[in-house]
């Protein structure tokens, strides 16, 4: 049902994803960083997300408010954001505007001012995105929670940064950051929408092919070695509830073993719609982990957690704890019904419905062209733009028994964190 | 731009015996519909004491309907990929269906069992009262939640259902009683009811099927009203603080009274608001308060038009120390604004976005459905999206500097801060 997607690469190495989409006279254009926190060395924490927020901040050819204006007067949105692997900037347009987009991608790549008192004024503006989070208690518990299970990669740390490296970072630490990692061969653009692909393709040789090729980037190395045991946090912070994350090491999306721990977490907790930015139908209600935690009175809300990731990264359990339970019977339900699995595996009706879930978000994620050029850019720069069309094949091909092995296998004792939030009461403020 | 803009004009309007309103339009793009409704009924209709009655209802609507329980209606339902939902708001109360086309017939059965015959069994609302409790102490610790409660309190006596937040308090919550949800069901009718579905279908299947469904839900006693008590205007700067432990962040709400979408004011007002606090990275406000001034990730401003007239509002989340700063800044821009009006370019700007931006709203089917809806809760006509463009066209810099002289205020306004304790 989906329209094939054609590659090409300029001379700099600028790898070109089309898709051609005629039924509504829209457009959208997304380039695509191969950098996020993972990238960032020590005391430059939040790095990548800082830069990403400096690209709004003006070009010589484009001072700062141009860019938002252009694409509002041309009846656009845009955004860009960070995460622990990719960092990426869209614009949707109608479609015989999307040249704007090609405009826009080419001139930051390479021409972003860092002006120093834009650099001041955006340092306030990140600590205030950073307090905002920390308004939330479910904040301090995932931190805690992450810290604890990466102890050697970069994973370690939040997107956002540490405060203090916010406070220290300096105007050339981010434009040399800007200069080794935006450029044409470490970035992917994918074009989705009402256009013809060799009039656009054109165009976008106009606008990238004169830029240099940037230097090989540096690799990140580390590995986070096997856990020795369980780790357990608790925060105690004022707040309005307990709760509950558990966080196991697993493998990333290259792995065999991606599909079969994906259909675990739809069995747990249905397959959820593929872009964040909404649109798909919510299939939780019906599957494991609803039932036996929110079903029976023990959690306000709870979930499992697994996405696609670059390195080794975590398949989470989470949970709000209702009035009068408490964290440790939350946490023990969760763990049942991990067990469950290991020991009785999932039923081939289970697999089915998945299945069939799966393929109903792919079709309402295909009524939007900015949702489908997502997919296919966070594939790309997690493994291979292919995997957009593959997946859904992967995961017919799961069987109950691969299911059963993976959830043996990688939810253990040994490889998982345990956290909890304990209000305290509201004059023990530790802030 | 032309073939949506027709699309919507040429969307099939049907009202059913019941008087149920459907407008159903065609969109091949994906094998995929969107079912959206509202019944005209929503927490305006109930007391200060009964407060969250309306958001209680419309989620119990799913906790067992027609012959099927809860967990039969999300298990039939989520096997095929389909969700259905259904939620109370401040003037309406919606519902939402989400499918591959083939399971259309199964979600509209279920969406016309949850509207007609919910059964609300007392042990599912009992869960349900749970969830909501937990979720209520949670919003009662976030500074938007409080400074907001904090602000409608100011801007509207306590007779009037816009002072209250739609989602009620712990008492009221704790209070409410099975019967109560019962007796405010009765309130929903047929013929306050409108549906839009919108996707890969053909109007005359749709309408077959709506006779079995939605339109066969028996109309009992007359459609509910509403008339809105009066607000008062404001005499004088209305301050409040609400101080609260263990918070790193203060959220500023500064609120006028506003209007009503049907009031002629209305577009002006809207272009004044883009202009204000929405273009770009939340307009003059947001340029100088986190452009300028580095103090805030988010500060935009809200026109809440609906039924009646709710909030004009600007908002900022800043550190605590900077709580002063950033209303100073606020205050400051309003006040320039209101002096001065938009500039040519301003105007153009926002023209420009409003009018381009229309077909990247129509381009999903829920984009599609929810302008349906407010088409026909409005009563804008089923050429609006054609006549937009020319409506947006002619509103002049004098209309908008007029209109935020009438509305927006330096000198009466309320103020409300939530956060980190003061020193």
């Amino acid at each position: 049902m989906s329209t094939p997607i054609h590659a090409h690469t300029l001379a700099n190495g600028l790898l070109v994803l089309t898709r051609e989409v005629h039924s509504a006279p829209v457009a959208t254009s997304w380039i695509w960083y191969r950098v996020g926190s993972r990238n960032e060395p020590g005391g430059e924490t939040g790095i990548s997300h800082w830069v990403e927020h400096m690209l709004f901040k003006g070009t010589p050819s484009m001072p700062r408010g141009e860019l938002d204006r252009l694409i509002a007067r041309n009846g656009g949105v845009f955004n860009g954001f960070t995460w622990i692997d990719y960092t990426a900037y869209y614009e949707t347009l109608p479609a015989d505007r999307i040249e704007l987009g090609l405009r826009i991608e080419s001139d930051r790549m390479v021409n972003a001012l860092f002006d120093p008192s834009e650099v001041e004024s955006e340092r306030t503006v990140i600590i205030s995105e950073l307090e905002g989070y920390a308004n939330y208690p479910e904040t301090w518990l995932d931190e805690a929670v992450k810290a604890m299970a990466f102890t050697v990669h970069p994973y370690h740390h939040p997107v956002i940064g540490y405060k203090s490296d916010l406070l220290a970072m300096t105007r050339d630490e981010l434009y040399t950051y800007y200069h080794t990692f935006y450029t044409p061969n470490n970035a992917v653009l994918v074009l989705v929408g009402d256009f013809d692909t060799d009039t656009l393709l054109r165009q976008v040789e106009q606008y990238f092919g004169p830029l240099p090729r940037g230097p090989a980037l540096p690799a990140v190395r580390a590995v986070e070695p096997e856990p020795q045991g369980e780790r357990r946090v608790t925060i105690r912070r004022p707040g309005p509830a307990q709760y509950v994350q558990i966080a196991y090491l697993a493998p990333d999306c290259r792995s065999p073993d991606f599909a079969p721990l994906a259909v675990l977490d739809a069995v747990l907790s249905g397959a959820r719609p593929l872009s964040f930015m909404g649109g798909g139908a919510q299939t939780n209600r019906s599957a494991r982990i609803y039932k036996a935690l929110v079903e029976t009175e023990l959690a306000a809300a709870a979930w499992s957690s697994y996405a696609p990731t670059r390195d080794p990264f975590l398949f989470e359990l989470s949970a709000t704890v209702r009035e009068g339970r408490d964290a440790a019977a939350v946490e023990a339900a969760l763990l049942t019904e991990i067990e469950k699995i290991q020991q009785g595996g999932v039923t081939p009706e289970e697999l089915a419905r998945v299945l069939k879930q799966v393929r109903a978000q792919i079709a309402y994620n295909n009524e939007s062209v900015t949702d489908q050029a997502l997919q296919i850019g966070m594939w790309e720069v997690l493994d291979s733009f292919g995997r957009v069309e593959t997946l859904p094949e992967e995961l017919a091909a799961v069987t109950p028994e691969d299911v059963r092995r993976v959830a043996r296998t990688y939810l253990t004792e040994r490889r998982r964190v345990v956290g909890h939030f304990i209000p305290t009461e509201e004059q023990e403020d530790g802030a | 731009m032309a073939p949506e803009a027709r699309g919507i004009a040429g969307a099939t309007r049907y009202v059913a015996s019941n008087g149920l309103v459907a407008l159903i339009q065609r969109n091949p793009s994906a094998p995929t519909v969107s079912v959206r409704g509202e019944v005209r009924v929503g927490a305006v209709h109930e007391t200060a004491a009964q407060n969250g009655l309306a958001v209680f209802t419309g989620a119990a609507l799913i906790r067992g309907a027609g012959e099927r329980t809860f967990q039969q209606i999300v298990a039939e339902t989520e096997e095929r990929g389909c969700s259905v939902n259904a939620a109370g708001g401040l003037h309406t109360s919606g519902f939402a269906g989400k499918a591959l086309v083939e399971d259309l017939p199964l979600i509209l059965a279920v969406l016309a069992d949850m509207l007609a015959r919910p059964a609300f069994p007392p042990h599912e609302v009992e869960k349900l009262r749970g969830q909501f409790l937990t979720s209520l102490r949670e919003s009662e610790q976030e500074t938007g939640t409080q400074a907001w409660r904090a602000a409608r309190a100011l801007l509207y006596p306590p007779e009037h259902p816009y002072s209250r937040l739609t989602s009620g308090a712990i008492e009221t919550v704790q209070a409410l009683t099975r019967e109560d949800l019962v007796r405010f069901h009765q309130r929903y009718h047929p013929a306050a009811t409108t549906v839009a579905i919108v996707g890969d279908v053909e109007p005359e299947a749709v309408i077959a099927l709506l006779e079995s469904s939605l339109g066969a839900w028996p109309p009992a006693g007359a459609p509910p009203t509403l008339d809105l008590p009066p607000a008062p205007p404001l005499e004088a700067i209305l301050r409040r603080d609400v101080p609260m432990s263990g918070k790193i962040q203060s959220d500023i709400v500064w609120a006028v009274h506003g209007l009503r979408r049907t009031d002629p004011d209305y577009y002006p007002a809207m272009m004044a608001n883009m202009i204000l606090g929405r273009l770009g990275i939340g307009g003059r406000l947001g340029e100088n308060v986190r452009e300028e001034q580095g103090m805030a990730y988010y500060c935009y401003s809200n026109l809440d038009a609906d039924v009646g007239a709710g909030p004009w509002s600007a908002v900022a989340g800043v550190n605590p120390a900077n709580v002063e700063r950033a209303i100073e800044a606020l205050v400051h821009e309003v006040a320039n604004f209101v002096e001065q009006g938009p500039l040519p370019q301003e105007v153009a700007d926002a023209r420009d976005y409003l009018t381009g931006s229309l077909v990247l709203s129509l381009e999903t089917n829920d984009g599609i459905a929810a302008a349906l809806l407010a088409i026909e809760r409005f009563g804008l006509g089923i050429d609006f999206i054609e006549r937009y463009p020319v409506i947006i066209g002619a509103i002049t810099a004098d209309q908008i500097v007029d209109v935020a002289r009438r509305y927006l205020s330096t000198e009466r306004y309320v103020l409300a801060v939530a956060g980190p304790p003061a020193g």
